[in-house]
């Protein structure tokens, strides 16, 4: 059981190596650098760049450097806990991503458990009522929102908001607590903004869930233990609970590896419409604008987090399912 | 004496009914050929009379004392900051307001895209050049320097400044800023650039001298009359807050007593280095960057009418009253008059947009799209705003830039250069469909060359030469030239292999959305069998190669072109950085021949030659100069215009009913830092 557990800790190790070698090598693809990105937008935002100071940049932040000797630079600062500096916002780059990660977690969670609260009992309910009005019902409005694209429906929620309810629009928080210290009131500020991005992230996921739960429990109910349970005199409900729900969470749970990543990259376009100060819009401005050490690190942070959830998500399934135990102890 | 303007301008808002966006198109659309740009809109009450707050002329004794801010009186008292009389120069600037001495107070509210839009709060500031343009872009007026003089020959330029003006911060502001610009920072090796062409004459370096304390002169080795115009640009010498951010170096003056702390010329280099390790950064060169930045440094002096108290890098940036800023009305208050300016960030334009008919900004035209104009228009009353026109003055919101010095593909290289191909892809552009498209009918069709009413444009003429839809005439001229021969689906052949010629555009989405503008054109060029692919391209990326020379055809603006002299890019290609017809010409051109191509075509040397002249003549010579390049430029159709002398990139304006002393309507140009010639430091809130 230990040596599995360190087995694994190890490859994760490796793994995460080889995120930072594709990240770098990822984001150096593109050709051009910060340097050229930085005239680009200033031309588009209506201004005049001289080659003056394009030659200054690149001086600046040794873009002239061979890629290996600036991937060594980097790795060596971010070994040291010093994710760099970002060339556009010209903060250090964990400045920014540490205002926004929390942010970003409150958000996804919420995504998250508001997606189970739904998927979880609409599932059970759509395979032990199979082809009932409720079913189809729950179906078709799982795939309307499927098929709805998030950010699409975020901006129909933002004018609906605002036109007959007279919120105001995007954002975290009201203006009044934007740059407020943490009170309570802040916090329920919050929450009170944390419902419609929540909820516009949740649609798309949950159809999926429901599907997923649905077939598999239909699968788990025909098996012979279940007739044999109730042949037994246990109750319908209890049957249902203590083993076929059970052993069909277990996609819900390896899936978890991916569901972080997926949120903070998934809700990208949403974060955008809605005016979040999430990672999401950080990310994409830094890919845009070529700034290297800000967008590494996030695509670092992406890569580990799904490493980490893989690792979780694997003594999570060893707990749940037994089958699953047996295979590795053998 | 103050004048008190009529204000029929209230009564005009008061009959602007509410209309809903077809209403709007059919009672704006123009369908005929718009010669002028004033007859697109004649009638429309969207579009009021150019007008502004002005630089008053005569002096005034303000023998009654000077105004302040409430909140600055409140600190006097405490004694934490000088009587006002202490803090304003002996001559300020005194501006006569747009309608009525204002009240001060309130805040702002504006959008910024994020820390890359730097550019919404340089232009807030942007009354810190040394000299500045009129409400209309047209006069030169004094800014930061009192007043200047060209000596006769023009080989030297003196500003005169003003006695006893401050810094934010309350150090002098004298001479020696200049020279320390100047000497310590752009002729230092580790945080200037190279040199800039604003300084160049005759080939050789020109040289920063103080004569006295408010006096600094600029001296060349020949005539430079130009130089007090780039004073009054977005230029190399176009004052601190546009020139100094973001690592930039340019000038023509910095905050010496306050930057000299930070400098190993003044301060021992392992002292300065200690400090900046301490503040985080690698090297006193990366934090000397950061110090210099009004964005990001909150110490840092500056001139503007505002400071930055909250920096770029958060979610909301934030500039309070600058207590020493050296502007005053004609009854001697301290402008500003609003406390505060909020940019609140959004980082999608569909957010700004519905901020704005939300009624959650005070003034705001940046980031705001002509396509929205009936929603916002809609709800007017429900957000408490006006919503405005204003009329670029520049020649084109869409031009396709031809690189006359493409040789990747011989044989479309050879094409690009043909002077009759260029005419024909011209005339065979439909831009009143364009126009109705994607400028509801509100811009202009026609060459890229500057609006009529500029003493730079060689007569209304030269907006429709090689500019009209005759796609006849484009097919005989193609067949004329040998691409007479077509493929089975009617598209002209290459005369190398016989396979279809295919032109190729990089469009980005940008100012305008370029790739469907250029979808719609390629659907035009069918009828005169030329086949184009509109590759939509990452903004950066298209620029890479721009730079590169590898793009045929780019679609752009020509937006600062409206002065030819001051921006000229867009239409001589002279800077490598961004030259849109013919990258390695411009390195040819700059590099005096040791680079890039020569450029084959005697047009394209006249022009040069004619550009050369520019700086060694006056005003009057070089409209005239301006007016012959143009002509060459729209005859030569290097860059094809198609619909500009719009709203269409800065045009649209939302104006909070609550804030006084807005212009109906206000100047869109480069040199009028829009919205900077509206004089925002004297709007105010009632």
């Amino acid at each position: 059981m230990l040596r599995y557990i360190a087995h694994r800790l190890l490859m994760a190790a490796v793994t995460i190596f080889f995120i930072t070698i594709i990240t770098f090598v990822i984001i150096q693809l593109p050709p051009g650098d910060f340097a050229d990105a930085y005239i680009a937008q200033l031309a588009a935002s209506g201004s005049a760049v001289s080659a003056a100071e394009a030659e200054n940049l690149r001086r600046e932040f040794g873009l002239d450097d061979p890629i290996f000797i600036q991937y060594v630079k980097w790795i060596g600062k971010i070994l040291v806990g010093n994710f760099g500096y970002s060339m556009e916002w010209r903060r250090p780059v964990w400045d920014i991503l540490s205002d926004r990660l929390w942010l970003t977690l409150a958000v996804s969670v919420s995504a998250l458990l508001i997606t189970w609260l739904i998927a979880i009992p609409v599932g059970i309910y759509s395979a032990v009522r199979k082809y009932s009005v409720g079913d189809y019902i729950f179906t078709f409005l799982g795939f309307i929102g499927l098929a709805v694209p998030n950010f699409l429906l975020a901006l129909i929620m933002l004018y609906i908001g605002f036109r007959y309810f007279g919120t105001s629009v995007g954002g975290l928080f009201s203006p009044e607590y934007e740059q407020a210290p943490w009170s309570l009131a802040k916090v329920l500020d919050l929450l009170a903004h944390l419902v419609l991005p929540a909820f516009i992230l949740a649609m798309a996921g949950t159809a999926q869930l429901i599907r997923l739960m649905r077939a598999n429990l239909l699968d788990e109910l025909r098996q012979p233990y279940v007739v044999t349970a109730r042949a037994k005199g246990l109750t319908a409900m209890r049957v249902l609970v203590k083993y076929p729900v059970r052993a069909s969470l277990n996609p819900f749970v390896s899936s978890m590896a991916y569901v972080f990543p997926q949120l903070i990259s998934g809700s990208i376009i949403v974060a955008l419409v809605l005016g979040l100060p999430t990672v999401g819009p950080v990310l994409l401005r830094a890919l845009v604008a070529q700034d290297m050490y800000l967008a590494g690190a996030i695509v670092l942070l992406l890569g580990v987090l799904t490493v980490i959830g893989t690792f979780i998500s694997d003594l999570l399934l060893m707990w749940l399912d037994p089958r699953i135990r047996f295979q590795v102890t053998q | 004496m103050i004048v008190i303007k009529q204000g029929y301008g209230a009564l005009r808002r008061a009959s602007m009914h509410r209309l809903s966006g077809v209403a709007l198109a059919a009672m704006l659309a123009m369908s005929g050929q718009a010669v002028f740009a004033q007859g697109a809109l004649e009638g429309s009450s969207l579009i009021g009379q150019l007008e502004g707050a002005e630089v008053y002329a005569e002096e005034i004794a303000f023998s009654n004392g000077f105004g302040e801010a409430p909140e600055l009186a409140d600190l006097v008292a405490a004694g934490e900051l000088p009587p006002v009389a202490e803090r304003l120069p002996s001559q300020p600037l005194v501006l006569q307001t747009l309608e009525e001495i204002g009240q001060y107070g309130g805040t702002w509210r504006t959008a910024f895209t994020g820390p890359g839009d730097s550019e919404a709060g340089n232009r807030v500031m942007a009354s810190d050049r040394v000299l500045t343009w009129d409400y209309s872009g047209s006069t030169l007026k004094p800014s930061v320097a009192r007043d200047w003089e060209i000596s006769e020959d023009g080989f030297q330029t003196t500003l005169h400044l003003r006695e006893g003006m401050k810094w934010s911060n309350g150090d002098p502001f004298t001479a020696d800023d200049f020279v320390f610009w100047y000497e310590d920072v752009y002729k230092n090796s580790d945080i200037g650039g190279p040199r800039i062409q604003e300084l160049q004459v005759a080939g050789s370096e020109g040289r920063v001298v103080k004569v006295d304390d408010y006096t600094v002169r600029f001296e060349f080795d020949g005539p430079n009359f130009l130089l007090v115009e780039q004073f009054a640009a977005q230029g190399n010498v176009g004052g601190q807050t546009w020139g100094q951010n973001s690592g930039r170096s340019l000038g023509p003056y910095a905050p010496a007593a306050y930057l000299k702390q930070f400098h190993p010329d003044y301060t021992p280099l392992e002292e300065v280095e200690q400090t900046a390790q301490a503040a985080g950064y690698e090297n006193w060169v990366q934090y000397f960057h950061f110090l210099k930045d009004w964005r990001l440094n909150t110490e840092l002096p500056v001139l503007g009418p505002w400071k930055t108290v909250q920096p770029i890098n958060t979610s909301n940036w934030v500039l309070e009253r600058n207590p020493y800023y050296w502007m005053v009305d004609t009854e001697g208050n301290q402008l500003p008059y609003i406390d505060r300016v909020n940019f609140g960030l959004a980082e999608d334009l569909e957010v700004v947009n519905l901020r704005a008919i939300a009624g959650e900004y005070d003034y705001q035209q940046r980031h705001l799209q002509l396509a929205k104009l009936p929603v916002l228009l809609e709800n007017q009353e429900r957000g408490d705003y006006t919503v405005h026109i204003d009329l670029a003055t520049y020649g084109a919101d869409l031009v396709l830039h031809m690189n006359m010095s493409y040789t990747a593909d011989e044989e479309i290289g050879k094409w690009l250069r043909n002077v009759d191909f260029r005419r024909a892809l011209s005339l065979g552009i439909d831009r009143e469909q364009l126009n109705e498209t994607f400028w509801i009918g509100l811009g202009t069709s026609g060459s890229p060359v500057v609006a009529d009413e500029s003493p730079e444009n060689p007569g209304p003429e030269w907006r429709t030469k090689w500019s009209t839809y005759q796609p006849d005439e484009a097919n005989r001229m193609l067949d004329a030239i040998g691409l007479d021969q077509r493929d089975d689906e009617g598209y002209r052949v290459r005369t190398d292999n016989g396979q279809r010629l295919v032109l190729q555009a990089a469009a980005v989405q940008s100012l305008q959305p370029y790739p469907q503008q250029l979808e719609m054109v390629a659907q035009q060029w069918k009828d005169i069998g030329i086949a184009l692919d509109v590759r939509e391209t990452e903004r950066s990326l298209a620029f890479t190669r721009l730079l590169n020379n590898e793009l045929q055809i780019f679609p752009f603006s020509n937006s600062g072109s409206e002065k030819l002299f001051l921006v000229p890019h867009y239409v001589v290609p002279i800077d490598p950085s961004q030259s849109n017809n013919g990258p390695e010409f411009a390195r040819w051109y700059v590099s005096g021949g040791e680079q890039g191509v020569a450029p084959e075509d005697p047009y394209m040397i006249e022009v040069f030659d004619l550009f050369r002249q520019a700086p060694s003549v006056g005003e009057e010579e070089r409209n005239r100069l301006a007016q012959e390049i143009w002509k060459i430029v729209v005859d030569q159709q290097w860059s094809i215009g198609a619909v500009g002398v719009s709203p269409g990139s800065f045009g649209t304006r939302v104006v909070s009913n609550k804030l006084g002393n807005t212009p109906e309507r206000s100047c869109v140009a480069n040199q009028c830092r829009t919205p900077s010639a509206a004089y925002p430091q004297q709007f105010f809130f009632r």
